[in-house]
């Protein structure tokens, strides 16, 4: 919701944008519309533009488990989720990583980590789908106890009543050490402006520009009003349940009571709310060919 | 407002006289920084509007040298309060004529590094709320950042008594204040600001090489070794540009023990934390020691060797002399420079997924700009301040 502002500080913040438009006109005439879009922005963040956030939904504590042993790697997930969320082509990996592993990891039973050069193959750029290996998602885990939440210096990222950890765009100073702080890589930095197309942006979605911190959000804008995530409704073969942790009764609570399961890099007790069910079962290869990886991810190589 | 016409007007003639002072070799190395500085600030500023795509970071590795510079830094500024210690509480007044500028270069420092965390923020606008109207009470970078401010004022104060004291009537007052101002100064430095600095990596759990209860303390022992170097760097540059002697060969004798004592103690904690991860079973560990001795063997040895040749260079009776400090300091700085960059930048090259891929991370050509530019800033402030405010006079 955008606040209303006197009409003295609309004069202030148009008086400020053109002085300050004009001379950077005459130091570099070609930035002088990035310099009065910079300056319009300063302005803004003292008004701290809103955007529609549902709040939390009560009693509810929401959490996901992926089950190994239907997830055919296909990205579909991926790709679902990048386009819901206004997600642009420069954040890449997207918010949904895939990678082909070895299943012996996967029975190992508690992570995908092994010690250095034992024969494991793990790897995020395969072009085709394999039976004798597993595909794990990776993604924000939505941790109990969020490493990020505790580092952030403004609060920006924090967890919310209903288990999702947020992120508030208008906090964020982009000092990166959320990035620093997840154990799963889980966070996307805005390295450039993100230019999304007009008919991909999801008006429920705020939009986010360059020098702020973006991750997956368990599609809050959806989850609140009673809908699942997007990568659920996506995954050809149902290996995804979102559901509400604080419902004996849900789906999901009985998977996890029933079924094998392990959550990433339980060690750090960070307690992430995701957990990968691990029993083996006949998996419908649906999709022999997955969509494309990510063309390039800054800083590997 | 008689009194602040009459400051207003020392003030001037102050200034009037250390510019007829002034050469033209010191006009024309101002001159020379202002290109640094310019092309840096116009690379920030293509930054704050573009956003940091031209820069080595990347998600996976999200902090590079800007933030290695801010530790650096902050070491180096924290160490060079020891001087002020070393006058006030253990009677050393033949440190005196460096008092001054030692605070001088400590309050350049501390701001070098509060605007190399500005040129790596992603907003640095709304950065400047940080203390103010944006906290986290449980993020080290709030706290750590807040103490900034704390110790920019104390050095500031710092600053004001004493050159007030170097003057022709200091009151008693005036040197009561500059006496507590430069012991207090010392724990702040080294217990607040420099252990959360520490302490803002040693809290990640998900980094092999940070978390540690050690990093703070290697943080300020290094901090000691770094910043007492840089004073002394400063001093015996001073002393050779200006052909003068500023400190006797007794008193640079004492600062080369004292520095070889910071520069031991250092060593020591990088022996036990390269041999710790030497030893290493955990993926991450070998992997980091991987890292570290194969990929960035240059730093590796720079951070080993640079320490270990500074240290044998100082422990001699021969070494103890102004070229002797010139070599030893100069080395001092950069092997600390390396280890932070080792730390902070590399620290960050252990994938936390095994096989992802090569994660590397190399700075790049934007940052290097901006990181010369706000090296020539500093360099430039601390010789117009040095020129203009008068610290000298004690000499």
């Amino acid at each position: 919701m955008q606040q209303k502002m006197t009409r003295r500080q609309v004069v202030k913040k148009i008086a400020a944008i053109t002085a300050a438009g004009a001379g950077a006109g005459v130091l570099l005439p070609s930035q002088s519309l990035a310099f009065t879009k910079l300056i319009e922005r300063i302005i803004q963040t003292e008004f701290e533009t809103k955007y529609e956030v549902l709040p939390p939904l009560p009693r509810v504590s929401f959490g996901m488990a992926i089950d190994l042993g239907l997830c055919i790697g296909c990205r579909r997930c991926s790709y679902a989720c990048k386009r819901e969320n206004s997600v642009p082509d420069s954040i890449s990996p997207p918010y949904i990583m895939l990678m082909e592993v070895d299943p012996i990891t996967l029975r190992r039973g508690s992570s995908i980590l092994d010690e250095r050069g034992n024969g494991l193959k793990n790897r995020l750029m395969y072009t085709k789908l394999r039976k004798d290996k597993e595909y794990m998602p990776l993604q924000c885990n939505h941790c109990e106890a969020p490493p990020c939440a505790k580092v952030c210096p403004t609060t920006a990222t924090y967890k919310d009543k209903d288990g999702i950890v947020m992120i508030d765009y208008d906090k964020c100073i982009g000092c990166r050490y959320c990035m620093v702080a997840c154990p799963y890589n889980a966070r996307r930095f805005n390295w450039t402006e993100p230019k999304v197309a007009a008919e991909d942006i999801n008006p429920l979605v705020p939009l986010r520009y360059h020098g702020v911190v973006e991750k997956c959000t368990f599609c809050v804008h959806r989850t609140r009003r009673g809908r699942t995530t997007r990568c659920v409704e996506a995954c050809p073969n149902k290996a995804r349940v979102f559901g509400n942790l604080n419902n004996p009764e849900s789906k999901i609570s009985k998977l996890i009571e029933n079924e094998k399961s392990f959550r990433l890099k339980e060690g750090l007790n960070t307690k992430p709310q995701i957990w990968y069910l691990t029993q083996t079962k006949k998996k419908p290869m649906r999709w022999y060919k997955p969509l494309p990886p990510p063309k390039h991810i800054r800083g590997l190589s | 407002m008689i009194g602040i016409r009459k400051g207003i007007a020392d003030i001037k003639s102050h200034l009037l006289e250390v510019y007829k002072a002034t050469g033209k070799g010191f006009c024309l190395f101002i001159i020379i920084l202002l290109f640094p500085i310019a092309w840096g600030m116009i690379v920030w500023y293509h930054t704050i509007v573009e956003g940091h795509l031209g820069s080595g970071m990347s998600d996976v590795v999200p902090w590079g040298v800007f933030i290695s510079a801010l530790a650096y830094f902050v070491g180096a500024s924290a160490g060079a309060t020891i001087v002020g210690l070393l006058i006030y509480a253990f009677g050393r007044t033949d440190y005196k004529p460096i008092g001054a500028m030692a605070i001088l270069f400590g309050l350049i420092c501390i701001f070098g590094a509060t605007q190399f965390v500005m040129m790596d923020v992603g907003v640095p606008w709304r950065a400047l709320k940080v203390p103010w109207i944006l906290h986290n009470p449980t993020s080290m970078f709030f706290i750590s950042s807040t103490s900034y401010f704390g110790f920019m004022i104390i050095l500031t104060a710092e600053l004001y008594f004493s050159i007030k004291v170097i003057g022709t009537k200091p009151t008693g007052f005036d040197k009561k204040m500059a006496k507590w101002l430069g012991i207090l100064a010392v724990p702040y430095a080294l217990f607040v600001v420099h252990t959360f600095t520490g302490t803002i990596f040693g809290v990640i759990k998900a980094r092999e090489m940070w978390n540690t209860p050690l990093i703070p303390v290697h943080f300020v022992l290094s901090a000691l070794a770094c910043g007492f170097a840089g004073v002394a760097l400063v001093t015996v540059i001073t002393a050779k540009l200006e052909k003068r002697e500023i400190l006797t060969a007794a008193t640079y004798s004492h600062m080369g023990l004292v520095l070889a004592g910071f520069i031991t103690a250092t060593l020591f904690l990088d022996f036990t934390d390269y041999i710790v991860l030497l030893y290493s079973q955990t993926a991450e560990g070998v992997e980091t020691w991987h890292i570290i001795s194969e990929r960035y063997t240059g730093l590796f040895i720079l951070n080993i060797l640079g320490l270990v040749v500074a240290d044998v260079i100082l422990m001699t009776k021969r070494g103890r002399t102004e070229n002797g400090l010139l070599i030893a300091t100069t080395l001092t700085m950069l092997a600390i420079g390396a280890y932070r960059i080792t730390l902070v930048s590399i620290g960050q090259i252990i994938p936390l997924y095994p096989q992802l891929g090569e994660v590397h991370y190399v700075p790049s050509r934007e940052e290097v700009i901006m990181g010369v530019g706000m090296l020539a800033l500093m360099v430039l402030l601390y010789s117009v301040l040095a020129k203009a405010l008068p610290i000298r006079k004690s000499v």
